[in-house]
């Protein structure tokens, strides 16, 4: 029965193939398709999935209204064929425990088998919210061809959810009954009812009737269940979804719908891909030309006699200062410090560029010491050939010609002693903060708008005072309704006490002695004391190890804390806690990196954190973590353990200027207390400051050595 | 909550660091929201607005470094370029705003500071271009992407010369003889001019392909002039 029912499932898709006709041409490459996101954000039309993806590396985000419901989903194209998406929804519903709706976290997952052919479609895979409570859980098979260049047909069957009309017997031979489980506390992934019960065909069609605006039209096997059974919902009249889909600017469209002839809804969709950068290359002014050496001597006859300072001053046009130089023979020993470039070959290749220029003709190698700003120690050097510098400038393969001539080395031990910046060793700024807290279900986005006002000062080299203070002047996290979770000490679940008391009071966000070592080669550490950040004060130490031409690096990381008051004043209470986290960091030679903490979290708990990040070699990082502990999934509570999405952006990338500054964001759909760990600024976790100028970073960046 | 925006407004407008590097990531991070609202350009080539200057050798003369004029496809916008890079025959001028071209033998190699630069090019016969009359060639053009690795567009080219064509340059008629490369790669395409002096590898003027972002620029090798080559 089963083989049967395969194949006459087969048989569907086969023939489905055949009504194709040659759609394709030489395609020009895109690298934003936010019109092919469905009210779901994954592939697909209105609510019915496609058998497409995005491009790889598009990240989108997208939010939906109609009949009661809003979906706002995060969307991600992890490889050629996986797509994946978090969400946030409101489902109307008679039972909804929050006014009549639920407020739902889901997760989906989309593979697509294979592009189409001339004749056969293409055939993708999916699970609907198949991590969490199970609302919206449903699979689909789907396959889609492009019958002309402007007309793509659509068709699958679907299960759960997607079978809530039409539906058929199961055909893979399984009970017609959808396997019922229980989703516990959420966050957790069944796969036992994945394609059991009925299933259900669903079709779509879209017409492309103009570049920018697609007119669609779908049927429907979600009956809605929920959202009917409530006034707060809609009436199901027909299967059928009508809309269009307008692509307003690059990466921007909106999408208009008449959902099964009752609710007419609205979605929009950003999307946008690391991989394309709006300014490109960048516009950073070109580097440094090279010269011959007869234009170099008479080019140096203008400049100043002292090398140090002509070097210096054309460094400093560029950003870079220069710390100390020393001519001995054949080679130019050079100690630098960079604020400005993301990305260290570029920086080097502008490095070895100006001191072809400055340094004399006998100077045949260019050893080049990188000082960390934070910290003041080096974690590399690289030694750079001058002659190959100048002969590969402007050949092709020139960067893959001269990596052959240069060499990279993980610097010696100790603080640099040439660390003296000219400027007083205090800076300080005063900047608006803005703080965003979602998923309250009581206020699914909350805020604060205040200031912040940072001072830092430099004791000595290795020893920075940081502080922070920070007042919301508009604020509703003084208003959160959730209280504490039970079960663990409150370590972090009950934060809103702090947001209640601060409330529009100033106080001190962070007031740390940083201290930093360096005592061995490949080794480095940093203790920190005082108010670590808005929930506790204490000591920390870190330690890590770390040869820059290893992909893996390894840490510890210990801390010994008290609660703070709540009103973010000087006191602090006496519940007292501590972690002891060892962590492996492994750099996978393709665009992803992975790390591995293992230890006790703050709430005495032990267990490990599985972080997962793609990366993107101009500072994006898009990534997953989650956090098991010995705490019961109950004991934890709603979502049952820690987990969340991480995006760092770089500013480089919007801009296309020089700068290493980013924005991490981390979203967490439920803070609990187990797995629980500080929250520090980034800067604060030595490895990736470390690992910047490890010779990864330089190898897959020397692209742009000559930019 | 006037009060409230008020206060808020004033921060805004009081915000501030002592340090430079910060000053400058805050603006540039407000500046990402303003350009969203008023969309700029990826890059504009100019800089000096073409306000009826006249171009001859009176105002050559004024230069004391070898320079090239550098003009966008329509002309509406001029930058002039002075050589600040040799070796081997590759020559590097730079405007002073900061965008460099490389030229080898008068054919464009290299930009930098220009967007989507053109990073390298590979010519199977460069040296030959001007000397045969009629030539199919090929070319690689490489460019960064947003992963700092190659988009390499191969083009398949052809060449065709058409001899005693007049030019002018800085008041001056000059017999020149005109090459149109015509690349193709894929869907892109581009046709390069080179006005060239007759037996020489010497260009005078030409309009060459920088990449899809950019488009188009025109060179007017001054230097020619300036060094008394004619």
């Amino acid at each position: 029965m089963f083989s049967y029912r395969v194949f006459i499932f087969l048989k569907f898709f086969i023939s489905f193939s055949l009504i194709g006709i040659n759609s394709g041409n030489a395609r020009e490459e895109i690298y934003e398709t936010p019109k092919i996101l469905n009210t779901y954000g994954m592939p697909g039309i209105i609510d019915t999935p496609t058998a497409e993806v995005f491009p790889e590396g598009q990240f989108s985000v997208s939010s939906s209204i109609f009949g009661g419901t809003i979906r706002t989903n995060l969307s991600f194209q992890v490889t050629d064929g996986v797509t994946v998406s978090f969400r946030y929804s409101r489902i109307p519903s008679a039972s909804g425990d929050h006014s009549g709706y639920f407020w739902d976290r889901s997760f989906d997952f989309h593979y697509l088998f294979n592009d189409q052919t001339n004749y056969l479609p293409s055939i993708a895979i999916g699970l609907r919210d198949f991590i969490g409570t199970g609302l919206y859980t449903g699979e689909y098979l789907v396959a889609t061809k492009n019958l002309t260049k402007n007309i793509k047909i659509s068709g699958g069957l679907g299960w759960g959810r997607l079978s809530g009309k039409n539906n058929k017997a199961n055909i893979f031979g399984l009970s017609n009954e959808r396997y019922a489980f229980s989703h516990g506390y959420g966050g957790t992934i069944h796969s036992k009812h994945f394609f059991s019960g009925t299933n259900s065909p669903f079709f779509s069609l879209s017409y492309n009737a103009s570049p920018r605006l697609e007119i669609i039209a779908e049927m429907s096997s979600d009956d809605y269940d929920m959202e009917v059974s409530t006034l707060r919902g809609f009436e199901r009249r027909n299967d059928i979804n009508f809309g269009f889909k307008y692509e307003i600017a690059r990466g921007f469209s909106v999408m208009g719908k008449l959902m099964h002839g009752d609710a007419v809804g609205l979605s929009g969709v950003l999307a946008l891909n690391p991989r394309n950068s709006p300014y490109k290359s960048g516009i950073e002014p070109a580097p440094m030309p090279l010269l011959d050496n007869k234009t170099l001597m008479e080019t140096q006859s203008l400049m100043d006699n002292d090398v140090f300072f002509r070097s210096a001053e054309l460094l400093e046009l560029d950003g870079i200062i220069l710390l100390a130089m020393n001519i001995d023979n054949k080679f130019v020993n050079i100690e630098i410090l960079d604020r400005n470039y993301l990305n260290v070959s570029q920086m080097i290749g502008r490095v070895a560029r100006i001191l072809s220029k400055t340094v004399p003709l006998s100077v045949e190698f260019f050893k080049i010491i990188l000082v960390d700003y934070q910290s003041s120690y080096s974690v590399s050097q690289i030694i750079v050939e001058r002659e190959s510098l100048r002969k590969f400038e402007l050949a092709f393969d020139g960067p893959a010609k001269l990596w052959q001539n240069v060499e990279i080395q993980n610097s010696s031990s100790g603080i640099n002693a040439n660390f003296n910046l000219t400027d007083s060793p205090a800076t300080w700024s005063i900047y608006p903060d803005v703080e965003i807290m979602l998923f309250d279900p009581h206020s699914p986005i909350n805020g604060s708008l205040g200031w912040e006002a940072t001072l830092s000062y430099r004791l000595r080299n290795s020893t920075v005072i940081n502080s922070s203070i920070k007042q919301p002047i508009l604020t509703a996290l003084d208003d959160i309704k959730r209280g504490p979770k039970s079960g663990l000490p409150n370590v972090r679940s009950d934060f809103m006490f702090y947001y209640r008391d601060i409330s529009t009071r100033p106080y001190i966000s962070s007031l740390t002695i940083d201290q930093y070592y360096k005592p061995f080669k490949n080794f480095y550490g940093q203790i920190n004391f005082g108010y670590l950040e808005m929930m506790y004060a204490g000591i920390r130490a870190e330690a890590i190890w770390k040869d820059i031409k290893k992909p893996y690096g390894i840490g510890l990381d210990l801390a010994s804390i008290n609660k703070r008051n709540t009103y973010g004043d000087f006191s602090i209470l006496s519940n007292s806690y501590s972690t002891i986290i060892g962590t492996l960091y492994y750099d996978l030679q393709s665009d992803w990196s992975i790390q591995l903490d293992a230890g006790r979290y703050l709430a005495g708990d032990y267990g490990a954190t599985f972080s997962l990040s793609k990366t993107f070699n101009n500072g994006w990082e898009i990534g997953a973590y989650a956090t098991l502990t010995d705490v019961k999934f109950s004991t934890f509570g709603e979502g049952s353990f820690d987990k969340g999405i991480t995006l760092k952006a770089p500013l480089s990338w919007f801009t296309g200027k020089k700068s290493q500054v980013y924005r991490k964001t981390i979203i967490k759909p439920i803070t609990g207390d187990g797995g629980a760990r500080l929250i520090l600024e980034d800067n604060k976790f030595l490895y990736s400051n470390i690992a910047k100028y490890d010779e990864k970073s330089f190898r897959d960046n020397w692209n742009r050595v000559f930019r | 909550m006037i009060k409230t925006i008020f206060f808020l407004l004033l921060l805004f407008c009081l915000s501030c660091s002592s340090d430079n590097i910060t000053r400058s990531e805050k603006a540039d991070f407000y500046n990402i929201y303003k350009d969203i609202i008023i969309r700029k350009p990826a890059v504009s080539l100019t800089r000096e607005k073409k306000e009826a200057k006249v171009y001859n050798r009176e105002w050559l003369s004024k230069f004391k470094q070898p320079i090239i004029l550098l003009a966008s496809e329509d002309g509406e916008n001029t930058a002039t370029l002075v050589a600040l890079g040799n070796y081997r025959n590759k020559l590097t001028w730079v405007s002073a705003d900061g965008i460099s071209l490389s030229f080898e033998n008068g054919i464009l190699i290299a930009t930098r500071g220009y967007s989507q630069d053109l990073m390298e090019v590979k010519y199977n016969d460069l040296d030959k271009l001007f000397t045969q009359n009629v030539l199919n060639r090929f070319k690689i053009y490489r460019f960064l992407d947003g992963k700092n690795e190659y988009k390499e567009l191969t083009f398949s080219c052809f060449v065709k010369a058409k001899k005693n064509i007049y030019s002018y340059f800085l008041g001056l008629s000059l017999k020149t003889t005109k090459y149109t490369e015509i690349c193709e790669a894929g869907d892109i395409r581009h046709t390069n001019e080179y006005y060239v002096l007759p037996d020489t590898n010497i260009v005078l003027k030409s309009k060459q392909w920088v990449s899809e972002v950019n488009g188009y620029v025109i060179i007017y090798n001054y230097y020619a002039f300036q060094n008394n080559i004619l």
